[in-house]
């Protein structure tokens, strides 16, 4: 693959892609930009909006959204916190300047804060908040954000598009209506390595490509420090495990180690939840979800 | 049937490979009379169109809202507006008593010449086929006004080796599969970038060189829900050479010319289906069927 040598033999390289993990990058697109054209026709909008966080799925999103309707049908929301690193908005400015679509800059410090509370005033959530964890503080925040998003999607005449992708899908390294919370997700079937592929292929700037991913929730905090592992490890476990239906004695007898698999299984369980459509209690003779089946999007369910 | 088998006029074949509207037949119906519109004054012999094409794909409980009855007038409409040639449509058939089909069908001199239901409903991975609609019972060729047999096949019937090969035993010399195949595994390795693109492809070559018969591959594009489809409807001649391949995921009507003196021409070169044994499938079929059902006496399945 071309965009793994990217860059001089000096250099190096940009990600590490697994071999098998590799896709065919120009076929991805056709299917991401045909994917992208038909939900917004069906849904009777032209244009998107999604929130721009200055990492790498989001970015890749932009430039997908951007390549399937044209920079000028995308809003690009940028939402930091007080604690937000610096870089990560300026990462996100390159990205809007670069595709020319247009932006907005959302501060949600006042919004968290009111909530939460800051330097011993206590907020709407009461004293008690004041203390609250940062796992409690990054999900508010993301749920602040997507509340937003959606109000700027009244504004902006567009459908929220989903920036999450396949790895912390699956490991539920997401916010439950919060960033997961879209109307379509053009990469939610891509491992974060493919992102990457389709990142550099796409030409996503490499500095947001080389850089560690990070939710941002607090300084300093990056994926795979919190997680204990790589992402193109954590791939290539989630690779054969779900879409190769290898056991878990067959993982070890291709080289995994038995803690690494079962650890990750467990965080996959863990999370069936949030990649799924809350139950309704089955009572009447036709439930949603259950036996009244339909189309997202039929006749009739486009907005005027 | 085979009056003009021999005869040197090529036959110009017209792809529909379009993006279907889910649930929005009348949508359809006006795309399907503006295409037989524009085949017609290209030149064209048979106009084909994809699996569901007038309904749409992952239509779940809207099944029974677009479904048809064969005496339904907006199919008369467009075997009428379809005069002079021949064309395959496929819809949603309500049958008498009620039940759904995937159904495939032959328009021909004004009428419903032939009808094929999807007999296998895949119903596993990303399809629920079954759960909404009744499997056809019958695989029978067909003659044709272009003097020609015509076996019909939507999607999955390939996937089973018996449907091309009782076609062409029944006197197809034009086996015609029309499909919705969703796109999926984009492993960089596959032969062109999508791994149920590079099985089709197989597939229609072997059909067609095993069969020495013309396969056609009419496949849609544009989205339902969560699926791709990706088009690259093609034409493979009875040698299993390609004719003519359509791009992947792009709508339009094209066309191909073939010519249908090459089913002899292949049939007398290479007797494939002279030398078939049908008596012997038929009896070995006869034991497998009754050692499956646990009717063969001791050891004998």
């Amino acid at each position: 693959m071309s965009e793994v040598e990217a860059g001089t033999p000096a250099e190096e390289p940009m990600f590490e892609l697994p071999p098998e993990l590799a896709i065919d990058t120009g076929v991805a697109r056709r299917v991401i930009a045909q994917f992208i054209r038909g939900q917004l026709r069906q849904a009777g909008f032209e244009r998107a909006v999604l929130a721009l966080s200055g990492g790498i799925d989001s970015a890749l999103v932009a430039y997908l959204v951007a390549e399937a309707i044209g920079p000028e049908q995308l809003l690009c929301v940028m939402m930091p916190y007080r604690t937000s690193s610096p870089d990560s908005r300026g990462d996100a400015e390159t990205v809007v300047t670069a595709l020319g679509c247009a932006s907005d800059l959302v501060e949600i410090t006042a919004m968290v804060d009111g909530y939460f509370g800051a330097d011993g005033v206590v907020g709407e959530g009461g004293a008690e908040a004041l203390e609250a964890s940062a796992l409690r503080r990054g999900n508010f925040m993301a749920r602040m954000r997507m509340a937003t998003l959606y109000d700027r999607s009244v504004t902006w005449r567009g459908l929220p598009v989903g920036t999450g992708n396949k790895t912390e899908s699956l490991i539920g390294y997401t916010t439950l209506f919060g960033d997961s919370a879209c109307a379509f997700n053009p990469i939610g079937d891509l491992y974060k390595s493919q992102v990457r592929q389709l990142s550099a292929a796409i030409g996503v700037p490499e500095r947001i490509i080389r850089k560690a991913p990070s939710a941002d929730l607090w300084p300093g905090q990056t994926d795979e420090t919190e997680a204990g592992f790589t992402y193109p490890v954590l791939d290539r476990v989630l690779f054969w495990r779900v879409d190769r239906r290898r056991s878990v004695d067959e993982m070890v007898a291709i080289g995994f180690e038995r803690a690494l698999v079962e650890r990750v299984d467990k965080m996959v369980a863990g999370a069936e939840f949030k990649r799924q459509v809350p139950p309704i209690a089955k009572l009447g003779p036709r439930t949603a979800g259950v036996d009244y089946l339909y189309p997202r999007r039929r006749p009739g369910s486009a907005r005027p | 049937m085979g009056n003009r088998l021999g005869g040197v006029q090529p036959l110009r074949i017209a792809l529909a490979q379009i993006a279907p509207r889910l649930g929005d037949l009348e949508a359809n119906l006006t795309r399907h009379h503006e295409l037989i519109a524009e085949a017609r004054r290209r030149g064209t012999g048979l106009v084909i169109f994809p699996e569901l094409g007038l309904t749409g794909y992952q239509l779940q409980d809207l099944a029974a809202d677009v479904a048809m009855r064969l005496d339904d007038a907006r199919l008369a409409g467009l075997a009428e507006a379809a005069r002079g040639m021949s064309a395959v449509v496929s819809f949603v058939e309500e049958s008498a008593d009620h039940r759904l089909f995937i159904a495939a069908a032959l328009l021909e001199d004004g009428e419903v010449r032939h009808v094929h239901r999807k007999v296998f409903l895949p119903t596993y991975g990303l399809f629920d086929e079954r759960r909404f609609f009744a499997a056809g019972d019958v695989v029978r060729a067909t003659p044709s006004r272009l003097g020609v047999g015509i076996g019909l096949a939507v999607c999955e019937d390939f996937w089973h080796m018996s449907t091309p090969h009782l076609l062409a035993m029944d006197g197809a010399h034009l086996l015609i599969n029309v499909s919705s195949s969703p796109g999926r595994d984009l492993a960089s390795t596959h032969e062109v970038g999508l791994g149920t693109a590079a099985s089709w492809r197989t597939l229609m070559r072997t059909y067609a060189q095993l069969t020495t018969s013309f396969v056609v591959f009419c496949n849609r594009v544009g989205v339902d829900e969560s699926l791709s489809f990706w088009g690259g409807s093609e034409v493979i001649g009875p040698t299993g050479a390609t004719v003519f391949g359509a791009p992947m995921f792009e709508e339009g009507l094209f066309t191909a010319d073939i010519e249908l003196g090459d089913v002899r021409r292949e049939r007398i070169t290479l007797p494939l289906l002279r030398d078939e044994r049908p008596e012997l499938v038929a009896r070995e079929w006869g034991r497998i069927v009754a050692g499956r059902a646990g009717l063969a006496e001791d050891g004998a399945s």
